[in-house]
């Protein structure tokens, strides 16, 4: 447990954005492992080592790609790296210490399942992370990695790197292909799933960035070493974004199961100024908020789910004493009241209200049903909605109003927030 | 015999069993049972998007609520739509749509016949805990002379998106920005060219797109439906005319699957003013160079006059939007008693008519493999409604090939023999062309080949079927060495008498410049109409008529399909047309003693038989004429 | 102002790169905004007919996503995040000393045309090195009031416009001279909400 640097290992070397660079730490000999094998062993092989994606969901990667129906060709692959959930910074962090590592993901998973066009579809504001795809592409184009006949293989293949413009939604897998055809980036019905009917009506699988970064690592040293890695349910490790009120944020990969606490006091540097830990939210903005007495809940899916909160995409936000948690439920509510795409009713209509309501708790203009209200309102939103985005909108606030209701009441009571300092104060 | 039926799918809603087959909507499968789940974004003709939320219902073994309208059936499925938990939900989906309507009903067309409305009201919150302002949008936005916008009455369902993409596939409508902003609209606000327009009222389940027309003219309950058929052209669309004070104020449409699919077009849902009675008019006669106001009486007399001295030199004009019942006793009268063979009711000469022309019936387009437009955009404009049934068919997989009228060759080049079944559509006018291409096609591939000629008029069909044509009788049968001159021949062909006879503007007898010439030189001009025309100066007779919105028949589509026109409108004080007829033929020696339409159909199946299917509806089939 | 030859091609190139030229429309409104600084109506009507699509599809794509500009900007983009991670550690005091810095109001371009300025709630992917914002799509990360003074006097002084042009032989777009410094960013159609 702890540390367990297996993605981010050669990250010190200097200049690994460089195809050479990357060759010499051991780049794309997965690939060329993985082309020596036949896709369906891939697959297994992948089913056998446990990985399960990071976008959020934690679904088995091996199991998602099993689900293609057999004989349907085209099929697409898209790597999901419209990282947009707040508090979370680790693909861009892979993306921008290794891109070839993303790009030898992508090409293990693509020969897995048959694909010849793949996509990475990263989102708007990851512009430096955007080019440092762009020139890997190039490389490894001119290396022979990518094109007709790779490696003279006589297998095929070739990634389009696609710019999303500003859309969190777009992250949602059926929101990402809508978007990627060129429409808006609303959700789609599931059924029928991606795997069946995806990418322009074809059978496609989509991969977050930090799981496609896994494989090279797991064909090179096999399904037992990397199942030896981490929990039973939970092989490998995670990169853990930590924000917020610890002495040193950032990104750690963790072996999973590695306990909270090591990762906020141990590698944070515990929280900062001396202070006392409030709370804290794993996962990102979606996710509920957990408190002191769950430091010793694992580092992974099933551990963080049973304590009621879920591991999601890896954030990791502290926050000390001095935090309005009100404040920070209203932030997260006017994130997804920007970012609902207004495709169904309880979430576009359901967020506005809740943000108004957020909006007069900071204002000192509550009033004592405010609270109820929320709830309700949450209650109606969630699992109602057409996509997680919207049930996903009420878990933080609700979850919040079940620890710290006393903090509304004081907003209410004090007509504003408690913990207010002026902001000029603070400036000056 | 214990056959396992794979196809069905047995299920309970509320407790009661419900079979049907599999493919099924939840929501239709409760619908089956009589159980309404309420809805906004669900559409019969649209596929589902599931967006308004307001069908969701339990499902056991399913953690979440589902969208009735999206989920379909599966055996042994136990579905709730009425439980406590389902009840609470839909007042939190209305409470939603709510928080940003203006719930201006008292002020609003839809007002009476709006599902948001009724809803509230069946299912809704009470008091509304939203105490903020509403979200503000534009009120009027004029999307084109036809249709206004509220977006503050909008609540994205996007049904009339929908329409734009799948229906129509003009993808004209389409939504902008996102989230809470988001708002229906044309590109930049441009006006919609849209030929469909109207249906997006329709179809808009609240009062946020309506027809500039209507605007504020009646409140829904005070509306008299009359279920009828459309006067634009020989497409048959049906539609419901809804009157108020015996004034038309809208064409809706009623669905018909075979001919509209419940659709209309603009210029036949919107063509209602035409129809529109300005005042109460009375038969005229000239004397002494001077139209004077008579009786039926008296004008009868001396149309029977006149045409007792034409006799068989006498012609008749009947337009194609007259019933058939108005052409059996048109025709007879001619035909028989004043033994006149000069008959017409077309505008040009065209290729003779036959039973051939409508092998294809407009829903079996769905069914065909290919499908050739001879003549392009010229057959849509013709029967714009067309175009919907081409689109549809187009997204379920038939190719559909637009080709000019000259262009035969480029059609047969298109068509690959192994093709098993192709149509063609084509207008009148370019029926010999379409001919010429049927045989090519029937030469080349070794697949069926039909056509369907499009026909002018919403009854032009039928005047063909009933022989209002100089050379051929009821049925097609030829008038062997008794045929007559037609329209185009008249002038010149010494003729006595001419009596027109006019059911709407829209199919007039409009003349030409050889017939402007020709006919103030006619010794009897009987026009016998609806409306008042440039006609009028040079008429002998104006006998008022009804219009085809205030009579009841039947009228014949392109495809053969009989169909009842009703009367919307009383103009009581107009005398039937038919019996106008009926008392010109006795006076001329007849005796006939119909008392009323429904004894003129009778007489017009006993006839000729194959229009037995004006009892079903359903098109005539001359191929199986005793 | 009709899109330039380069941009032109580069959209026809962009709809023969994927399997559907539908796909093309976000990479033509890049191509777009690089050469002309934001999307107009007309640029939007353009890349419909290059495309041959409806012009109200473009407008349906361009309106959703909340990085294509619908006006002119200054020469830079800085843009704060004031998610609740940013929060955490000040953001809303940087954001409150950049105001008082430009002397213009969020979403506002300072009089000499050099920086448009706004906050945003969207996490920008740099929540460890809180408070942070990103000037001309670049990560400026830790950010102390002394590190945002340095960053407006470079801007101020940088007379090249910031977002990058790729289109090769296109000319760096006119930037806003700060005429409209008063008008707050994004809508331009009737957007909506008024309260
Ligand atoms: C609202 C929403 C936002 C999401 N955003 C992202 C994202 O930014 N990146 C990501 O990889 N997955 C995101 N996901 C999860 C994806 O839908 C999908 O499950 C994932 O990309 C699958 O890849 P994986 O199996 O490798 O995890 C999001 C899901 C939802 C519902
Ligand atoms: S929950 Fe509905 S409105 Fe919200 S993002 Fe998903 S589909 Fe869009
Ligand atoms: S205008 Fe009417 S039909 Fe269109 S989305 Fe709004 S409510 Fe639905
Ligand atoms: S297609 Fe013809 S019948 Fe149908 S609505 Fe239009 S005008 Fe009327
Ligand atoms: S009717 Fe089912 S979601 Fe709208
Ligand atoms: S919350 Fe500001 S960058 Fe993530």
């Amino acid at each position: 447990m702890g540390i367990k640097p297996l993605l981010t290992k050669d990250f010190a070397t200097e200049n690994l954005k460089q195809l050479a660079v990357y060759e010499k730490t051991g780049g794309y000999t997965g690939f060329k492992k993985a082309l020596e094998m036949q896709p369906d062993a891939l697959v297994d092989l992948v089913k056998a080592s446990g990985l399960r994606g990071r976008g959020g969901a934690g679904f088995p990667t091996g199991n998602k790609w099993s689900f293609l129906p057999k004989g349907m060709y085209p099929r697409y692959l898209v790597c999901n790296a419209d990282e947009s959930e707040p508090g979370c910074f680790k693909d861009r962090y892979l993306m921008e210490n290794s891109p070839h590592q993303v790009l030898e993901g992508i090409l293990i998973a693509s020969y897995a399942i048959g694909c010849n066009l793949a996509f990475i579809y990263i989102r708007g504001e990851y512009l430096p992370q955007t080019e440092a795809l762009e020139a890997a592409i190039d490389e490894a184009r001119q290396a022979g990695y990518l094109g007709k006949n790779v490696l003279g293989k006589g297998y095929d293949l070739d990634v389009i790197l696609h710019r999303g413009a500003g859309a969190y939604i777009c992250g949602e897998e059926t929101a990402m292909l809508t978007s990627l055809e060129g429409y808006r980036g609303e959700p789609r019905l599931k059924p029928p799933f991606p795997a069946v009917k995806g990418l322009y009506g074809k059978p496609t699988v989509v991969n977050n960035v930090e799981t496609v970064c896994n494989l090279p690592h797991i064909v090179l040293n096999g399904a037992d070493w990397f199942k030896a890695i981490g929990t039973p349910t939970g092989s490998g490790t995670r990169l853990w974004c930590m924000s917020g009120h610890v002495n040193r944020p950032g990104n750690y990969e963790m072996e999973n199961g590695t306990p909270i606490r090591e990762l906020i006091e141990e590698h944070g540097g515990g929280v900062w100024k001396n202070r006392k830990l409030k709370a804290f939210q794993p996962g990102g903005a979606s996710m509920m908020v957990l408190l002191p007495e769950h430091l010793d809940v694992g580092l992974d899916f099933d551990a963080i789910a049973k304590a009621g909160s879920l591991a999601g995409a890896g954030a990791m936000v502290v926050m000390d004493e001095t935090t309005c948690m009100v404040d920070a439920a209203r932030r997260y509510v006017k994130f997804f009241e920007h970012e609902s795409c207004g495709k169904c009713t309880p979430c576009r209509e359901g967020t506005y209200w809740m943000a108004n309501i957020f909006d007069r708790f900071e204002g000192g203009e509550a009033k004592v049903g405010d609270i109820d209200l929320l709830l309700d309102i949450g209650y109606n939103i969630d699992g109602r909605s057409f996509c997680p985005l919207g049930d996903a909108s009420t878990w933080f606030p609700r979850s919040v109003i079940k620890f710290f209701r006393d903090e509304f009441q004081e907003h209410i009571s004090e007509k504003g927030c408690p913990f207010k300092k002026s902001v000029q104060e603070a400036v000056a | 015999m214990a056959t396992v039926q794979t196809d069905q799918v047995t299920l309970t809603v509320n407790g009661q069993s419900v079979t049907v087959p599999k493919g099924t909507l939840i929501l239709d499968a409760a619908k089956k049972v009589g159980i309404d789940i309420p809805i906004f974004c669900s559409h019969p003709k649209m596929a589902p998007v599931a967006v308004c939320r307001m069908c969701l219902v339990e499902v056991e073994k399913m953690p979440k609520l589902q969208p009735a309208c999206a989920v379909y059936v599966a055996e042994g499925m136990v579905v709730k739509t009425t439980t406590e938990q389902v009840n609470k939900y839909q007042k939190g989906v209305l409470e939603f749509l709510l928080i940003n309507h203006p719930l201006d009903c008292p002020i609003c067309d839809k007002g009476g016949e709006c599902p948001l409305q009724d809803q509230t009201y069946q299912y809704g919150p009470g008091a509304s805990r939203y105490q903020f302002d509403k979200a503000h949008f534009d009120k009027s936005v004029p999307l084109s002379d036809k249709i206004v916008l509220d977006r503050e009455r909008c609540i994205l369902c996007w049904r009339c998106t929908r329409f734009s993409e799948e229906i129509s596939g003009e993808r004209e409508l389409a939504l902008i920005q996102r989230g809470v902003h988001t708002i229906i609209g044309t590109f930049n606000d441009e006006p919609a060219q849209s030929a469909y327009q109207g249906n997006w009222t329709e179809i808009c389940p609240v009062g946020a797109l309506t027809s500039r027309q209507y605007r504020f003219i009646s409140r829904p309950w005070d509306l008299d439906r009359t279920p009828s058929v459309c006067p634009g052209c020989s497409m048959g669309c049906n539609i419901q005319i809804d009157a108020r004070n015996n004034k038309i104020g809208r064409f809706q449409s009623r669905e018909n699957v075979a001919v509209d699919d419940s659709w209309l077009c603009d210029f036949g849902r919107y063509s209602f003013p035409n129809f529109q009675r300005q005042s109460q008019e009375r038969p005229r006669i000239r004397r002494g160079g001077r139209l004077e106001d008579v009786s039926y009486d008296e004008a009868i007399a001396f149309t029977v006059d006149g045409l007792k001295r034409a006799g068989g030199q006498a012609a008749g004009w009947a337009s194609p939007a007259d019933t058939n019942e108005e052409l059996l006793l048109f025709r007879r009268l001619f035909r028989d008693v004043l033994r006149s063979p000069h008959l017409d009711h077309r505008s040009a000469t065209v290729v003779d008519a036959e039973p051939g022309d409508m092998t294809l019936s407009i829903a079996d387009i769905e069914r065909l493999e290919h499908v050739v437009l001879l003549g392009g955009q010229e057959v849509i404009d013709a029967a714009p409604v067309l175009h919907l049934r081409l689109f549809k068919s187009q997204r379920k997989g038939v190719t559909v090939l637009k080709v000019g009228a000259g262009q035969v060759a480029e059609a047969v080049a298109g068509v690959s023999p192994d093709c098993t079944a192709v149509g063609i559509l084509a207008t009148e006018a370019n029926k010999a062309a379409a001919v010429d291409l049927q045989t090519k096609l029937q030469r080349k591939i070794k697949g069926s080949v039909r056509r369907l000629i499009v026909t002018t008029g919403p009854n032009g069909r039928g005047a063909k079927d009933l022989g209002i044509l100089p050379h051929l009788g009821p049925g097609y049968v030829a008038l062997n060495g008794q045929a007559g001159t037609g329209r185009t021949e008249w002038p010149g062909a010494g003729l006595r008498a001419l009596y027109v006879h006019e059911s709407s503007p829209l199919h007039g007898f409009t003349p030409t410049d050889a017939e402007s010439m020709w006919l103030p030189t006619v010794p009897l001009l009987v026009f016998h109409r609806f409306k008042p025309s440039p006609l009028d100066e040079m008429a002998h007779v104006i006998l008022p008529g009804h219009a085809f919105t205030e009579k009841d028949g039947t009228v014949t589509n392109m495809e053969g399909r009989v169909q009842r026109i009703r009367k919307g409108i009383d103009a009581a004080w107009v005398r039937e047309d038919w019996l106008v007829f009926q008392e010109i033929a006795n006076q001329l020696g007849a005796s006939w003693s119909y008392e009323s339409v429904g004894q003129i159909t009778s007489d017009l199946v006993r006839g000729l038989p194959p229009y037995m299917a004006v009892n079903q509806e359903a098109r005539v089939l001359w191929s199986e004429r005793p | 102002m009709p899109l330039a030859k380069p941009t032109v091609t580069q959209i026809q190139e962009l709809a023969a790169r994927y399997p559907s030229k539908q796909s093309a429309i976000i990479p033509a409104l890049w191509a777009v905004q690089h050469e002309q600084g934001y999307v107009t109506d007309a640029a939007m009507s353009e890349i419909a007919q290059h495309l041959g699509l409806p012009p109200s599809l473009i407008e349906a794509t361009a309106s959703f996503y909340s990085m294509f500009l619908t006006r002119p900007e200054g020469r830079h983009d800085v843009v704060i995040c004031v998610n609740a991670p940013c929060m955490l550690r000040g953001a809303d005091e940087m954001a409150a000393y950049l105001e008082r810095q430009l002397g213009v109001r969020d979403g506002a371009t300072t009089s000499d045309g050099a920086i448009t300025w706004h906050s945003t709630i969207e996490c920008l992917g740099a929540c460890g090195g809180a408070p942070m914002m990103q000037v001309d799509h670049r990560f400026e990360e830790n950010l102390t009031p002394e590190r945002i003074d340095a960053i407006i006097e470079r801007l101020r002084t940088d007379p090249l416009p910031g977002p990058p042009h790729k289109g090769e032989g296109v000319e760096a777009p006119t930037p806003n001279k700060g005429e409209d410094v008063a008008q707050p960013k994004k809508p331009a159609r009737p957007r909506a909400r008024k309260n």
